[in-house]
């Protein structure tokens, strides 16, 4: 049975997918619930498999077709479920049911909701698909699906011109980012006349020769475009924008983890390049890139979803930088950040879709003060909110945090100070969305908006529970989840000699399947809960000294009349002349750096021509970094 | 033992907002020299306060114009109680030389009730200083009746 | 026996009581002195008391287009974690809560009033605390570079000489390397850093020329505007400890020593220290200087105190 649970995970959703096809229009109840069935089946084969890989340290295989090697070469498909897979896995069809439970409300009023569902659970499908594959030919293909789910669903507001448009560019950009990892395929394939990644591995294994490179260096390329690292991220924010939010939130969660599982897979796993200083400082200073330009740029939108997207960039940008430390703590908080990322941002992009819901536009000048309509929208936003801009004790705290240790202890002393600042832009950007979507004036149109419906708050409340655990428990989450998958992500001979046979592996490495412990030599302290204790005490102790005393409830007033007492103060003028709108807020900062906003609005100038050839460059200048360092 | 502390606090630390309802600017500039290091109403714990929200005393000086009655009305309500209304100069109490001017409404009491009215044109930092510490004994009172 | 000494710790001395006196006799001090260099009487010490009384005395009114909950909240939540850092910053060796937050992490939780502040004048619906906010926030982004810079220059420091090279954000190893080796500032590399934290500081409390979030004149008080009553009084209070937080830090990071080793004697030269970092860093450049717009404000911190700071960090790999 355990042995069969990847593929189930994986061909549930496909089984949904074909069946909602089938269903089509006809019967909308019966629809929902396969698809509620399909991810729910999916999240819970996958939660099945956490007591044999994660509990008790083995990795599942599984050949397609009973299709097994002979003579330690692997012909068949082969699935293979370590513990990095199954970390994303996890995370991943939860965030998949979260969605879909999502949906059932949200794109109620769209029409063309057969197809909607079709194309989710395909994405979903894919996805799941690729981190449990041990294949890459496998790897390609569910990427290419994945993609092509992705374009359709962009354009899936088809009544919207910006839909198409968007529609139009990923599926350019896109494709050419699958076309390298197509091409890198390709080569590994010429060269080793394998395409299983165990046996692949266990071949490179200190062989480097100048064609692995090239395909190393066009597969990272392509899966950086499918991550949206900076120069390939043109496409994203108009993706994320244009398509329904529940999307939005699968693409920041769940396409975006998968290409970051694809570059850590590849790098680290087949190629094996742990501890190489060249290919560290290119992930390194690719992330620091990609963090930085993100968060400025999400700095100047007014539109909530267009600023979301440029966040995903940078948190992106945060993974990547950890992933790229490759020391213990720095994986550990770029697998740990991958997480909370998916549970903060798909929160914030919930959010946006309630606001949405409720009011029809995310344009940030437009709307205002729906904290008085919609309060429990507004605190799950601040959750998700004060979560990605690294409040403690939120998690998003907690993973950035290791962050800056790992990388300040690496010695990377810029990276340090840059994600330090990248963290207090985040905040000032969602500073920003607070004041412009949830207080302030709230506009006459808006009067009569109301909470969204409940199958909707439902997997918020989720999510945005999970983001107070993941602050609040940090040691329970790293022994239990990311420690494992940190640990699978150091020893590939283990990948390699389960999949293949350990007398096939014994041929390349030394010593087999002796994990490399991993010794988190914290610097530093954090201990969320006694802080809240703390917090708690005090809190207590106040209300005491409050009620003794000095304040009497008397003395509030609180009204809902016409009065001018209960109008703000705007040097006397009545309440209806003052609106502070979203782009007008970060006065001083925006002035000061004119200079970047003007060039970085030159850049994104939205000409698809453009962006395919910032891609093409990319992969020249990788290639040939890759060709000089890389040894 | 609270209330001792409230009562304490106000009389030492009342906070002034200024209102200028169309003065000619005589009366504000002799309100600023009251915090100059010559009169030193910082002393006494005045202070003037950028909102209304924050003030006890407001300060309202100029005649009533049509321009600014319905912002006075405004600002005067949302002052939190207990709170004060001094007149300062003899243009809230008389309109002064702007009587009967097209645009003048008229004294500041036909809008609010004035609990201190400081005479002059414009009154001299002293009186004002001496206007304000008894503006600060009706604030108490008014605090004693509040509760 | 030890529940009871860490209850008193909360309740009484590095806790709520100190904080509370501590924080509002600063405040005060702070005011004679600025009063004393204006030739001004000034008020008394005991003003900040007054004022915050009062300000329990007063009507609370909650605005019609404010979220009441958030605004109510926010000035609590910004006092209680206030309070909450002031229990991890060490005096000279003794330290309550060390082992339960670095540097990095007291640095984190000293946003938190800063955010309480945005989110509290965010939720009062006004214009000017829109502004007011924007402003805040802008006001953030300068002094996090060249304060992180400096944090990162310390921890180097002290790494390199207790911890083989390792940098380390414990609290209690930098006071410890003080302890042994004489305070901080004596040490060459860290001569710039100290300058750019002592400049940190006024924005981080948001006195004068920095405080462009809370100008009252041009903004009536930003943040603040809407607030009235108790929860102003409690806004007034968290910026009074805020200062004595930040000043207390920084003479845990720069100033400290061995100490004497009784507690009330380290308590009372702490509290002396703090009031010295205040006239130096606070009351001097209150008393000098005119408010800086925000974009000023914003370039100022990114040039001067920045290049200070990576001067620091730069000697510090040199090994000085």
């Amino acid at each position: 049975m355990t042995q069969h649970l990847p593929i189930l995970a994986i061909i549930t959703l496909f089984i949904g997918a074909f069946i909602v096809a089938l269903i089509k229009e006809k019967n909308e109840v019966l629809r929902n619930t396969v698809v509620l069935i399909a991810t729910f089946m999916s999240f819970i084969f996958t939660l099945m498999m956490y007591k044999p890989i994660i509990g008790e340290g083995n990795i599942i295989t599984y050949w397609m077709g009973n299709w097994e090697p002979v003579q330690n070469w692997a012909i068949g498909i082969g699935l293979e479920v370590d513990q990095l897979s199954l970390f994303f896995g996890l995370f991943i069809s939860l965030s998949i049911v979260l969605s879909a439970l999502y949906s059932f409300k949200y794109i109620e009023k769209e029409t063309g909701k057969d197809k909607y569902y079709v194309l989710f659970l395909m994405m979903s499908a894919s996805v799941m698909g690729f981190i449990f594959t041990g294949d890459l030919f496998n790897m390609y293909v569910m990427i290419e699906i994945m993609t092509f789910a992705s374009v359709a669903l962009t354009a899936f507001r088809n009544n919207k011109p910006e839909a198409v448009e968007a529609g139009f560019k990923y599926i350019a950009i896109g494709s050419i980012g699958s076309s390298l990892i197509l091409l890198a395929t390709v080569i590994i394939y010429a060269q080793f006349h394998t395409l299983n990644l165990a046996q692949i591995a266990g071949e490179l294994h200190n062989n480097y020769t100048i064609t692995t490179l090239f395909a190393l260096a066009l597969m990272v390329v392509g899966y950086a475009v499918k991550v949206f690292a900076v120069p390939t991220h043109f496409v994203a924010p108009d993706a994320y924008m244009t398509a329904p939010s529940s999307i939005s939130m699968l693409f920041s969660g769940i396409v975006n983890k998968a290409a970051v599982y694809g570059i850590l897979r590849v790098l680290y796993v087949v190629y094996q390049s742990m501890n190489l200083p060249s290919v560290q400082f290119m992930l390194i200073f690719w992330g620091t890139v990609t963090m930085f330009i993100g968060v400025t740029m999400a700095l100047a939108q007014h539109d909530f979803k267009r600023l979301l997207a440029f966040h995903s960039i940078s948190q992106i940008g945060y993974v990547i930088t950890g992933i790229g430390l490759a020391t213990a703590l720095g994986i550990t908080g770029g697998l740990y950040h991958a997480l909370n990322h998916t549970l903060f941002k798909g929160l914030l992009f919930l959010c946006a879709g309630a606001v949405y819901y409720a009011t029809g536009t995310t344009d940030l000048d437009k709307l205002g003060g729906l904290a008085k309509r919609m309060p429990q929208t507004a605190l799950i936003f601040i959750i998700g909110a004060f979560s990605i801009s690294g409040i403690p004790p939120f998690n998003g705290f907690v993973s950035k945090w290791i962050i800056y240790q790992a990388s300040y202890e690496a010695g990377y002393a810029p990276v340090t100070i840059i994600a330090l600042i990248v963290s207090v832009m985040t905040l000032a950007s969602f500073i920003k969305v607070a004041q412009s979507a949830f207080f302030g004036q709230l506009p006459k149109e808006f009067k009569n908006v109301e909470e969204v419906p409940l199958s909707m708050r439902v997997p918020m409340w989720i999510m945005a529970i999970l983001c107070i655990v993941g602050g609040i428990f940090p040691s329970s989450f790293t022994k239990y989840l990311i420690t494992p998958a940190a640990n699978a992500v150091m020893n590939s001979a283990k990948y390699v000699e389960v999949m293949m046979g350990p007398e096939f592996a014994s041929k390349f490495y030394n010593n087999l399947g002796n994990a490399p412990v991993i010794d988190y030599k914290l610097a530093g302290y954090w201990q969320p809960i006694a802080w809240l204790i703390l917090f708690g005490i005090l809190l207590l102790a106040f209300t005491l000294v409050a009620l003794l005393g000095g304040f009497n409830p008397k003395h509030f007033s609180y009204s809902d009349e016409e009065d001018a007492k209960y109008d703000v103060f705007y040097s006397g003028e009545s309440a209806e002349f003052s609106h502070v709108g979203g782009s007008d807020l970060f006065w001083g900062l925006k002035y000061q750096f004119r200079h970047y906003f003007d060039l970085m609005h030159k850049i994104h100038n939205g000409v698809v021509n453009d962006y395919a050839l910032s891609v093409v460059l990319t992969a020249a200048v990788v290639l040939l970094y890759v060709f000089t360092f890389v040894r | 033992m609270f209330e001792k502390l409230i009562q304490k606090g106000l009389e030492k630390s009342a906070w002034l907002y200024h209102l200028n309802t169309g003065s000619c600017n005589g009366c504000d500039i002799e309100l600023v020299s009251v915090i100059t290091p010559r009169y030193d109403a910082e002393r006494f714990g005045f202070k003037i306060a950028g909102s209304p929200r924050h003030a006890d005393i407001i300060v309202v000086s100029g005649p009533i114009t049509s321009q600014s009655r319905d912002r006075l009305i405004r600002t005067l309500a949302q002052v939190p109680e207990p709170k004060v209304v001094v007149s300062l100069g003899s243009c809230p109490r008389s309109c002064n030389v702007f009587n009967g001017s097209y645009c003048v409404e008229g004294p500041l009491d036909k809008y609010a009730p004035i609990d201190v009215s400081i005479a002059g044109c414009p009154p001299k930092p002293e009186a004002i200083m001496a206007g304000l510490v008894r503006a600060v004994e009706i604030l108490k009172e008014k605090r004693r009746a509040m509760k | 026996m030890e529940l009871l000494k860490r209850i008193l710790y909360i309740l009484f001395y590095p806790g709520l009581l100190y904080c509370f006196v501590g924080g509002l006799v600063l405040a005060g001090i702070d005011r004679k002195l600025l009063a004393r260099m204006q030739k001004r009487v000034g008020p008394p010490i005991w003003q900040p008391f007054y004022d915050f009384f009062k300000l329990l005395g007063k009507e609370t009114i909650v605005p019609r287009n404010a979220a009441k909950r958030a605004f109510l909240a926010a000035p609590v939540i910004g006092l209680i974690s206030l309070i909450t850092v002031s229990l991890f910053i060490p005096v000279f060796k003794f330290s309550p809560f060390s082992t339960y937050a670095d540097l990095i992490v007291v640095i984190y939780l000293l946003t938190i009033p800063a955010v309480a502040l945005i989110v509290g004048g965010s939720a009062s619906g006004s214009p000017y605390a829109g502004v007011g906010i924007s402003r805040e926030m802008v006001a953030i982004i300068s002094y996090e570079l060249p304060m992180v810079i400096s944090l990162l220059a310390i921890a180097k420091k002290v790494g390199l000489e207790l911890n083989n090279g390792i940098m380390t954000f414990s609290l209690s190893q930098i006071v410890e390397y003080q302890a042994q080796n004489g305070p901080l500032f004596t040490k060459l590399s860290m001569i710039p850093a100290f300058i750019a934290m002592l400049l940190v500081i006024p924005c981080k409390v948001g006195s004068l020329p920095f405080d462009i979030a809370e100008a009252e004149i041009e903004i009536c008080e930003g943040p603040l505007v809407e607030y009235s009553g108790a929860p102003l009084a409690i806004f007034k209070l968290n910026h009074a400890i805020k200062m004595l937080v930040m000043t207390s830090l920084f003479v845990t990071l720069f100033l400290s020593g061995s100490g004497t080793g009784i507690l009330a004697v380290d308590a009372i030269l702490q509290f002396i220290l703090s009031i010295v970092v205040v006239f130096f860093s606070i009351t001097i450049l209150k008393a000098i200087t005119a408010r800086l717009r925000v974009e000023q404000t914003l370039r100022f911190y990114w040039t001067y105190p920045t290049a200070l700071a990576l001067l620091s960090l730069i000697l510090v790999y040199f090994g000085l």
